[in-house]
This record gives C-alpha cells, sequence and structure tokens, in this order.
C-alpha cells in the first residue's frame, strides 16, 4: 500500500510496482489529467493545495475501505499539488485484484471517494479569472 | 477568569486566501467550539466566508462538528468543500 500527496511529478508505473504481486491477475490504474477547458471556459493551469498531513490518512481509510469490500485488492494512491500543465497528471489510484471485473470496480470506487472525501483543492487559471473549484461550484480565488 | 488556552490555526485554499495566512496561534476561553474560534477568526479577518455551510472546521486532522470543543494545543483547521469533480 502506498499513499502519497506530492509536488514531483506521478508515475503510474512505480504504485503499479507497489500494487503487482503473483496473484493479481488484474491491475486498474486510474490517471486524472489536467485539461484545457472547464464549465465553457479554456484554462490555462491549475494549481492543487492539499491538507497534507490530513489527505494521506484519508486515503489510507480509503484504501482500507477497499480492502473491506474486495479483500484481495492492493491499492496505491497518489495526488499532486502544486502548479500543473495541461496534460499533466494530477492523480493516480492503482488497485491490483485476482480478476478484472473487481479491479475496474475496486478502482473505480477508490477515485469517487478520494474525489469526495480527500482534502485537496483545485484552483482554476481560465480565460475569465482564477476560481477554486468547491463541489459544482466555481469560486472567484482573491489571493 | 478561567486561563486562556492556545489553538494553533490553519487555512486552506479559497479561506487561506481570505485571511491572508496560512497559519495563526490563536488564544481563546477554556470550552470555546469550533463555532466560537471562527467567530474570533471572522472578527480578526472580515473577509473570511460568513456562510458557515462553505466551510468545515477539523480539529487534530479530524472534521467536527461546530458544537465540537477545542482544547489546549489543538491544530484547528478551516477548510473549503473538497473539489469533487465528475
Amino acid at each position: 500500500m502506498r499513499y502519497d500527496v506530492t509536488t514531483g511529478p506521478i508515475d503510474a508505473r512505480e504504485l503499479e510496482a507497489v500494487v503487482t504481486h503473483p496473484g493479481a491477475g488484474a491491475i486498474c490504474t486510474f490517471s486524472g489529467i489536467v485539461r484545457d477547458s472547464s464549465r465553457g471556459q479554456s484554462v490555462t493551469h491549475l494549481d492543487y493545495e492539499a491538507y497534507a498531513e490530513m489527505a494521506v490518512p484519508q486515503m489510507r481509510k480509503i484504501g482500507d475501505e477497499i480492502k473491506e469490500r474486495w479483500p484481495a485488492a492492493r491499492v496505491a494512491m497518489a495526488h499532486r499539488t502544486g502548479k500543473l500543465e495541461i496534460g499533466e497528471v494530477s492523480v493516480v489510484v492503482s488497485v491490483s485484484c485476482p480478476h478484472r471485473h473487481e479491479a475496474f470496480e475496486a478502482c473505480r470506487w477508490g477515485i469517487d471517494r478520494l474525489k469526495e472525501s480527500v482534502p485537496i483543492w483545485k484552483k482554476e487559471h481560465a480565460a475569465d479569472g482564477t476560481y477554486w473549484i468547491e463541489g459544482d461550484e466555481a469560486k472567484p480565488a482573491t489571493g | 477568569m478561567a486561563v486562556a488556552i492556545a489553538v494553533r490555526v490553519r487555512f486552506f485554499a479559497r479561506l487561506r486566501e481570505q485571511s491572508g495566512t496560512e497559519t495563526e496561534a490563536l488564544q481563546v476561553q477554556p470550552g470555546a467550539t469550533l463555532e466560537d474560534v471562527y467567530g474570533v477568526l471572522r472578527r480578526k479577518h472580515p473577509a473570511l466566508e460568513s456562510d458557515r455551510k462553505a466551510v468545515r472546521g477539523a480539529i487534530n486532522q479530524e472534521v467536527s462538528d461546530w458544537s465540537a470543543v477545542v482544547a489546549d494545543g489543538d491544530e484547528v483547521a478551516f477548510i473549503p468543500p473538497v473539489s469533487g469533480g465528475r
């Protein structure tokens, strides 16, 4: 298991190396990528900010929940912080399981839980201004 | 008069920008709740979010109710809702 909040680039292959083992017939890896548009506006770059001392334990909790639901699963998660350019990887969740169906399910469940519960925030630098994204709302940044 | 207790306050993301600070030391009365602490901070930093529904409080890295009581030495953080996304 591995749970990271990091300012450096994330290598999905490294996370896959953490979860692979001889009994794992399937590894499902989700990579979140910085997109060039949002809310109908073009986006130039993003800033991610984390409460790392809370985010890493919350990731670990999600990993534990995955193992309760899919006991054979192994999990690794990493989220990047700081300035990210279009096309860069912001988040990776990698899950290994004996078979593909459970690997897909567990990986999807993991990234959904991460997005809704891990204290990491996204600031969008877009054509119409700079916004913090909070759930469904985009709120103007002031800093 | 009871002795004040000291907490370390941290702000994140939009709340950090509104307060103009990442962290500050604050003294509050014993028995103070997260609501009380946020009230003190809003008087110091009037730009801080007024809508409590747009703010979560955490004590020692655990999201807590507004009625939760803080203790001496606690790390008290105020955070916006998490970004979500589809």
